[in-house]
């Protein structure tokens, strides 16, 4: 039995002590942490009620609900942030970002308390692999909805099919990467060559 | 076997429209071409979901959200390009004849509805139904939008073909090349690929 309330808990608690102490630009960076952490709870607890109700098994659930579940969780503090504080282009892609980034480390503390810590270069491929994937589909989104469309009726309809994309690119990623051996890898190295080249090109646009 | 084959010749294909639709969204910094690559990226992981769904599960998906999802952002992206690519005039003229798109989307969906599923039908009607109104409305007024003629006309192919190949699968299941499905999904690679003049005569022009 995993009790990830309790990791939760745990890996909340000297971030929320931080957030009371720290003041502007920290604070708003660890509440992104937080509620990526936060999200990724709540998506473990709705994943598990829906894969229930349509009868699906572990593996089903991982490409066919966890997706579409995550990415749509993921997406709702950024769209209350921007929504409510009408922040900065910058401030909300990197908003975008964190909120991947705490998702992507529960979800990774999650994984190892399950599955144990002994194979160092699985979890390496693993951590980087989830992670690039986390960041890609938060940056998809992010870029997407402030670069590609000038009109609120155009970034509405937008990051619905934005969010569409990133939700299939995730649900491909789960697949591979439930899969042994070169698929795993290949799965994994997809989304870390896709931060590389997002370094390369489009780095100097967005900042 | 063959929709295996089929699939990854149409994959193949999407991977070559998607690099060469990015070289221009780096080189140039074009929002058009930029959402011409999502249109593929979103066609081209639709197709490898099933792929790979099919090789690793030996089964397509029992929940076919995720999928469709792909084919939706796939019609949206289609629309945003045309919006993206017009040039900035206003027709606010409300005629009759855009309207037969909609209705058409609504009849198809009909018959596929007592088919096949309901809710996903009523998206795909109302995406296919707003494609096919600005096509029609492009026509109309070619004058205006001349740049965007080639473009539109290869929209209204992509959208034909769709309901064709929709259609083809409640008539036809069998795995041979005498499926019209195959054809169907072929010519549909097809008129993707020439999206990407479609899109620079749009562009540029």
């Amino acid at each position: 039995m995993n009790y990830i309330e309790n990791i939760y808990i745990c890996l909340a608690a000297p971030l929320i002590l931080a957030i009371i102490c720290l003041r502007r630009e920290g604070r708003r960076a660890l509440l992104f942490l937080l509620a990526g952490m936060t999200v990724c709870l709540l998506s473990a607890y709705v994943n598990t009620f829906l894969a229930g109700a349509a009868g699906a098994d572990l593996i089903e659930a991982s490409h066919e609900i966890s997706p579409v579940v995550e990415e749509i969780l993921k997406f709702l503090p950024m769209l209350f942030f921007i929504l409510v504080f009408e922040p900065e282009k910058k401030v909300a892609i990197t908003g975008f970002l964190l909120v991947a980034v705490g998702f992507a480390t529960f979800e990774n503390v999650c994984f190892i308390t399950y599955y144990g810590t002994s194979d160092l270069l699985r979890l390496i491929i693993r951590g980087f692999g989830t992670g690039a994937m986390h960041v890609v589909c938060g940056m998809i989104i992010a870029v997407g909805l402030f670069y590609l469309w000038n009109k609120i009726w155009l970034q509405i309809v937008g990051a619905f099919a934005l969010l569409c994309f990133v939700i299939i690119f995730h649900a491909v990623f789960n697949i591979f990467v439930n899969q042994s051996g070169v698929v795993f890898w290949i799965g994994s190295v997809i989304p870390m060559t896709l931060v590389l080249l997002y370094m390369v090109f489009f780095r100097k646009r967005i900042s | 076997m063959i929709e295996s084959i089929e699939n990854a010749l149409q994959i193949g294909a999407l991977i070559i429209c998607a690099v060469v639709s990015l070289y221009p969204t780096i080189t140039r910094k074009s929002r058009e071409w930029m959402i011409l690559f999502f249109f593929y990226g979103s066609f081209l992981l639709g197709d490898i979901y099933w792929l790979v769904c099919l090789i690793f599960f030996g089964d397509t998906p029992k929940i076919s959200v995720v999928s469709d999802l792909s084919w939706y952002a796939m019609y949206i992206f289609l629309y945003m390009l045309l919006i993206q690519t017009a040039p900035p005039v206003k027709t606010s003229r409300l005629r009759a004849l855009p309207w037969l798109g909609p209705i058409f989307s609504v009849a198809m969906a009909v018959f596929f509805i007592l088919r096949g599923e309901i809710l996903s039908n009523i998206i795909y009607a109302s995406l296919m139904g707003l494609l096919l109104f600005s096509v029609i409305c492009r026509f109309i007024d070619w004058k205006i939008y001349k740049n965007q003629i080639f473009l539109s006309i290869m929209i209204l192919v992509f959208c034909l073909l769709e309901y064709g190949l929709w259609t083809a699968s409640c008539f036809w299941t069998s795995d041979t090349l005498t499926n019209p499905y195959y054809w169907f999904d072929f010519l549909l690679t097809v008129s993707a690929a020439i999206f990407l003049p479609a899109t620079k005569k749009a562009v540029e022009e």
